[in-house]
């Protein structure tokens, strides 16, 4: 019996039509695989992912939906924003039962029991699934380099069951399960796992980037390339959450970007083929640490010296993607040149009403 | 067997393990409308450009500028032409108050608009057939009289409308201003002759040396005509009542621009020439006696520095690049000489009060300076000559009178251009005047219908701050400059100066317009939205709907919306007919167990993929 | 690549092996491996035969058993047929996806060969580990030799893809007794097969030209009609259940009662009520004693959920006596021993004539239950039928007099 090809879906990459002054957005596609209709908060980082992301691989893809807010939020109560085949999975079982829908297709396209192109298949799980309960799963259909994308969509907490601590969550990061007091007056202590350095070191056959809402292009552009990638590919984007993070609604898309402008967030893409980091993504400017913490209400307790630390950390981001620190970034790592968030020129207004 | 005689309510029926069969992508997840969530909804509000603005005649420039970032020439052209007839003239000689206003002058360079409008204005000179027609005939005549800016375009808005237009002017050339005051380095004569052909073709006559108070009387304009627009200008120059002004070799500014133009002129310049006179026509009278052959241009103005004089200040720049010397403070008393000048005679003076719109303050106690010229070029500014017109038209600065909409009284007279504004605080410039005839043209065709007549449009929400609109999306880029002739040649001859924008350097130019308040379809409402739930309509001329059953008021389109179009109105009553979800479930009873049904067709209905 | 096609043989392997000869039978899409003992010799006689090219299947070799089942969840909602298993602790370890997978109605087959829960490590069979996931909404029955054993997996297979029934199975089998022992066991051919098992197809799977989503979050109130919808799936499986083993006896000529098996309970008086592969040594044990006049018959268990309750009752009500013989922990249980003798009783509650029914602990951490307990055990059986009354409900064999 001839051995079946299996054929494999070949995206193209979104193209700025014009450099140069010109903004407009490339022709988008028309297909909207995540539709309205679910219950998820007004603004919601994680949605605006979603949709890129499904708008971007098309109507050939599955979508996996470990527990989280993209799965509870989306599907309550008993209805789906999916326009493609969704399913439910364990929080932990993100990188598992992905790799089954990927091996399901690749034995029943091969054994002729399937007729098509090789489905996009995605998995979107959250930082508490991929980070913490998750991580061996994902881990595991890394290595095994299944055809699959596997994305964390990171709001750097446990969302879903009302804003816990996960192992992304910030050095100084306010939750539930971190929450500031005389004895931790920083809130959280601990800083966070390197996730996606994590996925790209261990397992540098695989497509692994970081990328964050405040760049939708390089981010669809990166869900392309994901899924273009024969085998496993691991996207680590940041997701603003509204409810965890305490801001004013309508700056999602500008926490996107102000968090890589202030160095936190790195944005690189792991070369599989040579076998290194590609730094090459630039913000347009450099900004200091205060510029993103100050927007936010889970850091309004910071004082001084936390803030010194998560510049200092933020240095050494810029520095492990060879940026060059300015003069005046290398200063706010002196406590003494930076004022506590609850001073009121530090904290901006936060509850901006009609 | 427990579950014998079990039966699930139809209220109940839930669909097969839950599996839920995949929504519509156009109709949404309608079990649930998430709108009635919101306290703020978003609307798509455009704004007024401050450039459209600021126009004098209130020129879609957002538009055109928008329409040649997507390679429209053609359409932005004949955007242009509904409101200014010579695009080709505007875009070499208007002072572009539009880009005064720009908003990215804010941000770093204004955008060069003049010059994208040039490049529009030639491309239409270039057509066989211009894209503007008259109107269907209505059996009116009107005679317009001026063949000026205001004239010209009082004479073509009214052809378009359908009138036998006959334009009467007093000179042996047609053109007004745009020939007689405008030099022909700055505006060539075969492209405004172009301009009046195109007039012509939509059946405009023109007759020349005919003048109104000798060849034609009031009454001949008011009985053969059914309604007239007098935009005779500001013809006659204004003397500096300086001793011995009558002298041989004192010339004024705009005849001596005039008979250049006409191409009558018989002045033969020495080569030392002053010229007296702060503003643009100054200016231009200054670059031209350098190519009329004098070797020494000095230009006295009473101004105290650059910054009080009311001229352009790059065509200041030009000047002074092609080596005017420029002296400040100074008023001309007297000319001296024996019957031809040969020296000036400058006193200290300053103005008393708004500069060059109050006194000349004297000073003759300080001892005079004396500058030894051949010709002194005096260019003070224009008064009309309206000798021909009733008393009860005039006003005391020797305008004509009109009411606010520029009507002569009952008359079927109408008045437009310099003629009524100056003296008004509006700026005396060609753009200002073809505004001025648009407006007078539109009252005087609703007044011969019996219909209300127009003021001035009021601006309306003008967008300028630049918080209003969001400018993360704009990446500071220089302005394409036009390439120019290089000053020490250039004075010699009447070759244009400034030349011409390529088509990638106007596109390259409209790119950097921010469309200010404007929906210019660049997708990123549409790309942000969370839902999503804002809908691409016809993404060319950028309408989008926002879906109001699923809108939960995020206003992150708003935030992301570059332009400032899009705006947050509050909602409270939810008086949108959306509906109000007060339980969890979906919003009527059995909308589960339709998913139910759905699902078993799931089979039957194959997606394309 | 297709999966190989065979000839009918008789061969002599042990039940691990014959578990795998029953997956390739099958032509399983998608297995999922991961090494505990002692059910890992299936998958290794699996990893060998997918290397030959005997059988086109994705191997997988995951991360833990929790991964196990959710590849195996996942390669099910596509569509694929899949084969995993484990033993002991590793079921448990799993233990978060056997009511998801149940409640999705996702037909996968889990081999297991028991072994006793830790603490501490003992590679021995008890069936605590899949018993304590009884309630989970599987098809669960146990073998109790290597044919059984092959024979359980194709008629699982066969139930459990049955669009009236879309459940998974548990086909359990005793550690080392019966995984680990070699017997003869015949094959048949792949014709017999194919006649037998249809290919699988699930109603709703994740596919791209027929999309739906599996499994959106509920309110409580809409709890109710799925929950429903499960007990309804796991009744009517019963129908199902046997119609299959009828039809398995006309293809393969091998019938089977699908609830219990009766041994020389003709004229019993007491008899064992077990599941497993002891019952094999009990076979030994009952054909000694009834040479020596003892009326003592064996009725085993085959499938065990859904439970057979009336046909337990109708059985076992002919007895005087029933000696449950648990070879599983129920720590605080009814009986303070192990699980099956709770629900026989409540099975016999109903019945007008109930028997005193007892329970044994034997072969705990895997020990045999050597013929002399079982003899032992029929005494302790024949003295209550004598007392009319039992001495207490649990017995733990070999620590009393």
């Amino acid at each position: 019996m001839a051995v079946i090809e299996i054929e494999r879906q070949m995206l193209p990459m979104l193209g700025s039509p014009n450099q140069g002054a010109r903004f407009y957005n490339p022709d988008l596609p028309q297909t909207e695989p995540f539709v309205p209709g679910h219950r998820t908060c007004a603004g919601c980082g994680p949605s605006i992912q979603y949709r890129m992301t499904s708008k971007a691989s098309g109507d050939n893809t599955i979508l996996v939906g470990p527990t989280g807010c993209m799965y509870v939020a989306n599907s309550s109560y008993l209805c789906t924003p999916y326009n493609v085949p969704w399913a439910h999975t364990q929080i932990g079982s993100a990188g598992s039962f992905t790799a089954g829908v990927a091996a399901a297709y690749e034995a029943m396209i091969r054994k002729g029991k399937w007729k098509g192109a090789f489905p996009n298949i995605i998995c979107e799980a959250g930082d508490g699934s991929a980070s913490d309960i998750g991580l061996a799963s994902i881990s595991g259909a890394l290595y095994r380099d299944h055809d699959c994308l596997i994305i964390c969509y990171d709001n750097e907490q446990y969302a879903n069951t009302g804003i816990q601590a996960s192992s992304r969550t910030p050095y100084g990061g306010m939750t539930t399960f971190s929450p500031p007091g005389p004895m931790v007056p920083e809130a959280k202590k601990l800083f966070p796992k390197d996730l996606a350095r994590m996925m790209a070191a261990g397992h540098p056959h695989c497509y692994v980037a970081t990328a964050t809402v405040g760049y939708p292009i390089d981010l669809m552009n990166k869900v392309r390339k994901g899924l273009n990638h024969k085998g496993a590919a691991f996207l680590m984007i940041y997701t603003p959450c509204q409810k965890g993070f305490v801001y004013e609604t309508p700056r999602s898309i500008d926490l996107g970007r102000l968090v890589v402008e202030c160095g936190l967030y790195p944005i690189w893409e792991w070369n599989h083929e040579a076998r290194e980091y590609d730094y090459s993504f630039r913000p347009q400017h450099m900004r200091p640490v205060s510029e993103y913490l100050k927007l936010q209400g889970r850091f309004g307790h910071l004082h001084a010296e936390h803030i010194a630390k998560l510049q200092k950390f933020a240095n050494e981001q810029w520095r492990m993607m060879g940026v060059e620190v300015p003069e005046a970034l290398v200063r706010a790592t002196n406590p003494e040149t930076i004022a506590d968030m609850a001073s009121a020129e530090a904290a901006a207004a936060v509850a901006h009403t009609v | 067997m427990s579950t014998k005689g079990t039966h699930i309510p139809d209220w109940l029926q839930v669909p097969f393990a839950g599996i839920t069969p995949a929504p519509s992508q156009t109709k949404g997840q309608d079990l649930f409308p998430t709108g009635n969530w919101r306290a703020i909804r978003p609307v798509y509000r455009d704004k007024m450009p401050p450039c459209n603005n600021a126009c004098g005649t209130n020129e879609k420039i957002q538009g055109y500028l928008d329409l040649v970032k997507r390679g429209k020439y053609l359409d932005a052209y004949a955007l242009i032409k509904e409101d200014m007839p010579f695009p080709s003239v505007t875009g070499r000689v208007c002072y572009h108050p539009c880009e005064q206003a720009c908003n990215r002058g804010q941000y770093d360079e204004a955008i060069s608009i003049r010059a994208v409008e040039r490049f529009l204005g030639d491309l239409g000179q270039a057509l066989p057939k211009d894209v503007v027609q008259p109107g269907p005939p209505n059996g009116k005549k009107v005679a317009v009289v001026g063949s000026g800016p205001a004239g010209h375009s009082a004479a073509y808005q009214l052809a378009r409308l359908g009138y036998e237009v006959t334009i009467l002017e007093k000179s042996a050339k047609a053109g007004g201003l745009n020939r007689g005051g405008i030099p022909d380095w700055v505006l060539p004569k075969e492209v405004l002759d172009r301009e009046i052909e195109r007039l012509q073709e939509l059946g405009v006559t023109i007759k020349t040396n005919v003048e109104v108070g000798k060849d034609v009387t009031w009454d001949d304009l008011r009985t053969k005509y059914d309604a007239c627009v007098l935009a005779v200008g500001l013809t006659e120059p204004n003397s500096v009542r300086a001793e011995g002004e009558d002298k041989d070799g004192v010339l004024y500014g705009l005849p001596f621009l005039r008979e250049i133009g006409m191409g009558t002129s018989t002045v033969k310049l020495g080569p030392r020439v002053a010229v007296i006179g702060g503003g643009n026509t100054a200016i231009d009278c200054a670059r031209e006696a350098l190519r009329q052959g004098a070797e020494e241009v000095t230009m006295i103005t009473v101004e105290s520095g650059k910054h009080e004089m009311p001229a352009v200040p790059e065509d200041l720049h030009d000047m002074l690049e092609e080596g005017v010397e420029l002296m400040h403070g100074l008023a001309m008393t007297a000319v001296l000489g024996n019957g031809k000048v040969d020296a000036l005679q400058l006193h200290p003076a300053r103005f008393t009060g708004a500069i060059n719109a109050s006194p000349i303050d004297v000073d003759r106690e300080t001892a005079p300076a004396k500058v030894a010229v051949d010709n002194v070029i005096i260019a003070v500014g224009q008064h009309a000559a309206i000798k021909w017109l009733p008393d009860e038209f005039k006003t005391e600065r020797g305008t004509i009178k009109i009411d606010r909409f520029g009507r002569l009284g009952d008359t079927m007279f109408f008045a437009a251009g310099d003629i009524v504004q100056a003296g008004t605080g509006r700026q005396l410039m060609v753009v200002n005047a073809v505004g001025d005839g648009k407006r007078v043209a539109f009252n005087l065709d609703k007044a011969v219908r019996g219909e209300p007549q127009y003021e001035r449009m009021a601006g309306g929400d003008v967008i300028t701050d630049l918080n209003r609109m969001n400018m993360t999306y704009f990446p500071h880029f220089p302005r394409v400059q036009q390439a120019m002739l290089e000053p020490s040649s250039r004075k010699r001859t009447q070759d244009e100066v400034i030349l011409s924008f390529s088509e990638e350097q106007a596109q390259e130019e409209a790119n950097r317009c921010f469309s200010c308040g404007t929906c210019n379809a660049c997708d990123n409402c549409y790309l942000v939205c969370p839902e999503p739930c804002i809908v691409r309509l016809d993404r060319s001329n950028g309408l989008y709907k926002i879906l109001v059953d699923y809108c939960k008021g995020c206003r992150v389109c708003i935030e992301e919306c570059p332009t400032g179009c899009l705006e947050g109105v509050p909602e409270l009553d939810f008086d949108t007919g959306v509906v109000r979800m007060d339980t969890a479930f979906a919003i009527t009873p059995g909308l589960h167990g339709r998913q139910a049904a759905e699902l078993k067709t799931v089979a039957d209905r194959t997606k394309e993929i | 690549m297709a999966t190989a096609s065979m000839a009918k043989k008789t061969v002599r392997i042990n039940g691990c092996v014959a578990s795998a000869q029953a997956a390739k039978y099958s032509d399983v899409d998608v297995i999922t491996a991961y090494p505990i003992r002692p059910y890992t010799a299936t998958m290794m006689a699996l990893a060998q035969m997918v290397a030959n090219g005997e059988l086109d299947a994705e191997y997988i070799v995951a991360d833990s058993e929790h991964s196990q089942l959710s590849i195996a969840h996942g390669a099910a909602s596509s569509g694929a047929r899949v084969f995993t298993g484990s033993s002991g602790v590793g079921v448990h370890y799993a233990y978060e996806l056997y009511s998801p997978i149940s409640g999705s109605r996702m037909p996968v087959q889990m081999m297991i060969a028991d072994r006793t829960l830790d603490p501490p490590g003992d590679f021995g069979s008890e069936h605590t580990d899949a018993l304590a996931t009884r309630d989970m909404g599987w098809l669960m029955g146990w073998s109790c030799d290597a044919q059984e054993a092959f024979d359980n997996h194709l008629i699982a297979y066969r139930i459990g893809e049955d669009p009236r029934v879309l459940l998974p199975q548990m086909v359990c089998q005793d550690g080392f007794f019966v995984s680990h022992i070699t017997t003869d066991v015949a094959l048949p051919d792949s014709g017999q097969v194919k006649e037998f098992l249809p290919p699988y197809k699930h109603p709703y799977p994740l596919d791209p030209r027929h999309p739906v989503s599996h499994g959106p979050q509920i309110m409580p109130e809409q709890g109710p009609p799925l929950q429903l919808e499960r007990a309804r799936a796991m009744e009517g499986a019963m129908t199902v259940i046997e119609e299959a083993h009828e039809e398995f006896a006309r293809v393969f000529g091998r019938r089977y009662d699908p609830w219990i098996e009766e041994f020389m309970t003709d004229g019993a008086d007491v008899v064992f009520f077990m599941q497993g592969g002891h019952a094999v040594t009990a076979r030994h044990a009952i054909r000694h004693m009834r040479e020596r006049g003892a009326k003592v018959g064996l009725v085993r268990l085959r499938t065990i959920r859904p439970y057979p309750t009336d046909r337990v009752m109708a059985s076992l009500s002919r007895f005087k006596v029933v000696g449950v013989v648990e070879t599983n922990m129920g720590l605080g249980s009814v009986s303070s021993g192990g699980s099956l003798y709770a629900e026989a009783c409540a099975a016999l509650y109903e019945s007008d004539k109930r028997p005193l029914v007892l329970s044994f602990m034997a072969g705990m951490g895997g020990e045999a239950i050597v013929l002399k307990e079982f003899y032992w055990m029929t005494n302790k059986l024949l003295e209550a039928q004598k007392r009319g009354k039992i001495e207490k409900r649990t017995h733990w064999v070999g620590f009393e007099e």
